[in-house]
């Protein structure tokens, strides 16, 4: 069985004239299954965000390449949408025309991208909200409508950047269970990224861990929980081995990221 | 008189109407009652006088006259100049060799008091119309380049990404992230334009014109009639108000995300 997305040996130095070159990425590997889940966590700066980039086909790898379904990423694409770190809504656009921003990009006419639209609307719990601008959300909210943006598009792959970062705790546990209920209905593949370990842990089949930078594969680990799950998973023993496993791993790395954003 | 404050507090168009409106009448009241103990009639005249000419102004026609004269040249003018600016910054924005040669010219130009130059104009182009017009699209017309370009070039960039990251077209990236986001900074550059076009009118008309609200102003002041120079004054400060207010209106309409 081959594998859906393949990272073949990816390496990114950005080098600018007059800058000392940095080096983000090296010799990255790895692959991913149909419908699977995984994660990749890592110290900040360990090119993380660089790496999902290249992957939507925003940036060109410096070495290496990326492939769908062994076809090599050259640009972005309709089996690939990726939900950003930062806010990255239309202001001037309403929830509705926010999520459907990416059909009517692809020239999909308004009364067909609309109905679609009102879907993961609906799907992501903005019913109601269709015609409320962007500023008028909670940020759970906007994080909601850049997830449904995403969907919409019926992506193979759906690519997150941390994408519940500025939420606060609660909220962010139900972004949680939401997506991972979004998850399983639609059978998407998911490339998450995110700080929190045990966020990776509670969503992911699989867990990859990045060792600062620049950024390597240091460890991948197979998260055998069983599904569905639930937030009562946080408190069993074996959900709490596996976070401190993985936070021993990058420990010493995150620690050397700090120091070394710091200093 | 609390709860008429608290009245006059509210965030609504009637409160901010009623404020625009009491203290227009403050203003008037304390003119009328300095110029009472101002007695010089070259100096200050009361504002009941003022009404008095414009009123004789409206009832012999010379204000239409004049009113023709001069919104025909300064709005003709000012369409043109907001057309051509944002041409000019549109093109700016979109070459790098463009915005490279061409800028540096035009920020010089922008600083250059482009109205010491209407003489010039006057001795170039002849008495009325196209004097007018031109003097006014010359200074009318930098604020509108320099917003169009900088408001191109701000748009934000997770948006472009986000945009590109759905395949987008660079015609689709600038007509729905680069143009939209640059919209609200074009027209507060056409909010400046409004108020230069109307200084540049008045001055043109000063030098070199047989109608107009500067010439009426220049002509009444040659004969030491401060009531009608007021007069004609004022009507042009409510030109420049209602512009004013109306593309601040549009600023908002346009960028309600902005406020908040
Ligand atoms: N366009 C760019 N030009 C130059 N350097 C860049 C660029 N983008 C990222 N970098 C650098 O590459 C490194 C990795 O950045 P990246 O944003 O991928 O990290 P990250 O793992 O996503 O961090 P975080 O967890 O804080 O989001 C950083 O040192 C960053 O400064
Ligand atoms: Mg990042």
């Amino acid at each position: 069985m081959t594998a859906l997305l393949r990272v073949d040996n990816v390496d990114k130095i950005f080098s600018r004239r007059g800058k000392t070159a940095v080096e983000a990425l090296r010799g990255i590997n790895f692959s991913i299954e149909e419908g699977e889940f995984v994660s990749i966590v890592g110290a900040s700066g360990s090119g993380k965000s660089t790496l999902l980039r290249i992957i939507d086909g925003l940036l060109e790898p410096t070495k290496g390449a990326v492939f769908v379904d062994d076809a090599r990423v050259e640009k972005p694409g309709r089996d690939r949408a990726m939900v950003f770190q930062q806010d990255s809504l239309l202001p001037w656009k309403t929830v509705i025309e926010n999520v459907a921003y990416g059909l009517t990009l692809a020239k999909s006419p308004w009364p067909q991208a609309s109905k679609v639209a009102e879907r993961f609307v609906a799907m992501t719990g903005l019913a109601g909200f269709e015609s409320h601008y962007p500023h008028q959300l909670s940020g759970g909210m906007r994080q909601r409508v850049n997830v449904a943006r995403a969907l919409a598009v019926d992506p193979r792959i759906l690519l997150l950047d941390e994408p519940f970062a500025a939420l606060d705790a609660q909220t962010r546990e139900i972004m949680q269970t939401e997506l991972l209920k979004i998850w399983q209905e639609s059978r998407k593949t998911v490339l998450l990224i995110t700080h929190q370990i045990d966020e990776a842990v509670f969503l992911s089949d699989r867990v990859i861990i990045f060792s600062a930078r620049p950024g390597t594969v240091r460890e991948e680990i197979k998260i055998d929980l069983p599904r569905p799950r639930d937030l009562e998973l946080k408190r069993t023993p074996e959900f709490v081995g596996l976070v401190d496993h993985i936070w021993k791993l990058i420990e010493a790395e995150v620690r050397l990221g700090v120091t070394a954003s710091e200093g | 008189m609390r709860p008429i404050f608290d009245f006059l507090e509210q965030d609504t168009r009637l409160a901010s109407l009623l404020r625009v409106l009491l203290s227009a009448i403050c203003v008037l009241v304390l003119w009328q009652v300095v110029s009472l103990f101002v007695t010089n009639r070259l100096l200050l005249v009361p504002p009941a006088d003022v009404a008095v000419a414009l009123f004789h102004e409206i009832q012999n026609g010379d204000l239409w006259t004049n009113a023709v004269a001069t919104v025909t040249a300064v709005v003709s003018s000012f369409l043109v100049s907001v057309a051509i600016g944002i041409v000019i910054g549109l093109a700016l924005a979109s070459s790098r060799l463009l915005s490279l040669t061409g800028g540096p010219v035009l920020s010089a130009l922008n600083s250059v008091p482009i109205i010491a130059l209407a003489p010039l104009f006057v001795a170039w182009l002849g008495l009325g119309f196209a004097s007018k017009f031109v003097l006014v699209l010359m200074v009318a017309v930098f604020p509108v380049v320099v917003t169009t370009e900088a408001g191109l070039r701000a748009a934000d960039k997770p948006l472009i990404e986000a945009a590109r990251s759905f395949n987008a077209t660079k015609l689709q990236i600038f007509t729905t992230v680069t143009f939209p986001y640059a919209l609200p900074f074009i027209v507060s550059g056409v909010r400046v334009a409004w108020a230069r076009a109307l200084v540049g009118i008045v001055v043109a008309e000063f030098f070199g014109s047989f109608a107009g609200f500067g010439f009426a102003i220049l002509s009444a002041s040659q004969t030491f009639d401060t009531a009608r120079v007021l007069g004609y004054v004022f009507v042009l400060g409510a030109m420049g108000l209602i512009g004013s207010v109306s593309f601040a209106a549009l600023e908002r309409h346009l960028a309600p995300w902005r406020q908040e």
